[in-house]
């Protein structure tokens, strides 16, 4: 279970987020661009640390004190894949595995389920620096996917893909945090997309404090203010 | 007058332009062809040359060794910290690029010598830190420290922050990311940066000359022979300098260039 309660000033806007997940939830965090989703989101990651609050995953207090990056156990996928270009795909996502697992049989077929899920295969021995953006995109959920963290924190990551691409890697998202039974926080906004993949729960901010939260259709039903209104309307 | 053909005409000027500027600054090596008379290479400049090469490719390696394992893990630092700290290391850095050489070496000598604290103190060790092999190296090491940490902070830098960042959020711990991800990234521009510490070491004269007149490097040796024997005598060493010091440097820089523009 996910406990976070993020305080974060910057120069223009103060993010005060309280939020709660459960194992193996999904929650969309809804809003304009600037409205601090992103900032929320990195907080939890420990790219960004909060002024004041706290992170707890699963009784383990993330923050404060800020437990190093490479200690939290979560994935987070950004817009930018981040791939490492000096690698092939295959290294690429085999990346984070520790070695003594990488002998795994089990380690084993999950990172081949990734490969045949994503259509990676043909591009698996390929230089990660010569794929195109939306096989990148690919590569980086099988990186992030591959030590199958129990929370996953995804910043816009369709940000620019086309609409197939996004609803299969959407679809693939949803079907894995199911089977696998990871929690999932996604910042997007774009309503329909973040409906689609996180479905149960969502939580509106504007100008860094949430104003709504709840179900998807209650959002649509009833949303608090004229902005989120005007967000959700049919272009 | 069609565009194109006073597009082409402007750039056939510039390139015309920019191969009088090339060959001005290759000129002088035309002097390689001077006619001085027959070039001497007897036994009494031989032997003192070919050890002088022996002296500068011995320790100036030695000098880059220390430099890159040193030099390294500093600018690996550097480039972590926020700007004002990075500030106060790089004015720090520049200090002993800055000194003219002549002065690094007398202050060198002064500092390691017998008046200096820590060169009485190695003198109690047996190290003599003035016309020794020590003191060579450490002149180079001064000489050359400078210049590559501040290529290597700048070839770290060149490495995408949210690689290091990826890295440790799928669990790598710090020295783990720098050494799979900062290091192989940066390679190149290390390579670019030692490239110049040793070109700049190697060819350490007036520092040198202060502190280390034995054992003599080439540079010295050039002189010597200038002042003992003249022109004919300096020549075939010369060659030998050119030939050590140059290929290596300007083929990793013509490398990186290529890497940069892949």
């Amino acid at each position: 279970m996910l406990k976070v309660h993020i305080v974060k000033k910057r120069r223009e806007l103060e993010v005060d987020v309280s939020l709660e997940l459960e194992a193996g939830q999904s929650l969309g965090l809804f809003g304009a661009s600037g409205a601090g989703k992103s900032t929320v989101l990195a907080c939890i990651a420990g790219i960004e640390e909060p002024d004041d609050g706290f992170v707890k995953l699963n009784n383990v207090q993330i923050f404060p004190p800020s437990l190093p990056l490479h200690q939290r156990p979560l994935g987070y996928l950004t817009q930018e894949p981040g791939l490492f270009p000096h690698l092939r795909v295959g290294e690429n996502i085999r990346f984070g595995i520790p070695k003594e697992l990488s002998a795994d049989a089990e380690q084993s077929r999950w990172i081949e389920t990734l490969r045949d899920r994503l259509q990676l295969g043909p591009l698996w021995n390929a230089p990660a620096s010569s794929i195109s953006g939306g096989q990148a995109r690919r590569v980086s959920l099988a990186r992030m996917l591959a030590r199958r963290p129990p929370l996953v924190l995804l910043d816009e990551p369709f940000a620019g893909l086309d609409r197939q691409l996004v609803r299969e890697l959407i679809d693939d998202l949803v079907f894995w945090s199911q089977t696998v039974g990871f929690s999932m926080i996604a910042v997007d906004h774009q309503a329909e997309v973040l409906k689609r993949l996180c479905p149960q729960q969502a939580i509106v901010l504007e100008e860094g404090k949430a104003v709504q939260r709840g179900a998807w259709c209650d959002l649509y039903s009833n949303p608090a203010t004229p902005l989120l209104r005007s967000l959700l309307a049919p272009i | 007058m069609n565009p194109s053909i006073l597009h082409n005409d402007r750039r056939w000027w510039a390139r015309a332009g920019a191969t009088v500027f090339a060959l001005a600054l290759l000129y002088p090596l035309t002097a390689l062809f001077a006619h001085i008379g027959p070039w001497q290479w007897s036994e009494d400049v031989r032997g003192p040359a070919l050890a002088s090469v022996r002296v500068s490719l011995l320790l100036t390696g030695c000098a880059m060794v220390i430099i890159m394992s040193v030099g390294t893990p500093i600018a690996a630092y550097i480039a972590r910290c926020r700007m004002t700290e990075r500030l106060v290391w790089q004015a720090v850095l520049l200090v002993p690029i800055l000194l003219p050489p002549l002065a690094l070496g007398i202050l060198l000598t002064l500092a390691f010598g017998p008046y200096g604290a820590v060169g009485s103190y190695l003198e109690r060790f047996g190290i003599v830190m003035t016309n020794s092999r020590a003191a060579f190296v450490s002149t180079q090491v001064y000489v050359g420290m400078g210049y590559y940490v501040l290529g290597a902070v700048a070839a770290f830098d060149a490495v995408p922050g949210i690689l290091q960042k990826q890295a440790a959020l799928l669990g790598l711990a710090p020295w783990k990311v720098f050494w799979r991800v900062t290091l192989p990234l940066s390679r190149l521009g290390l390579a670019v940066a030692l490239s110049i510490a040793w070109v700049r070491a190697i060819g350490e004269f007036g520092a040198v000359v202060v502190t280390a007149y034995y054992p003599s490097g080439m540079p010295v040796q050039l002189w010597v022979n200038l002042q003992s024997f003249g022109l004919p005598a300096v020549m075939p060493l010369l060659v030998v300098f050119l030939a050590v010091a140059l290929p290596l440097p300007w083929l990793v820089h013509v490398l990186a260039q290529r890497r940069r523009h892949a």
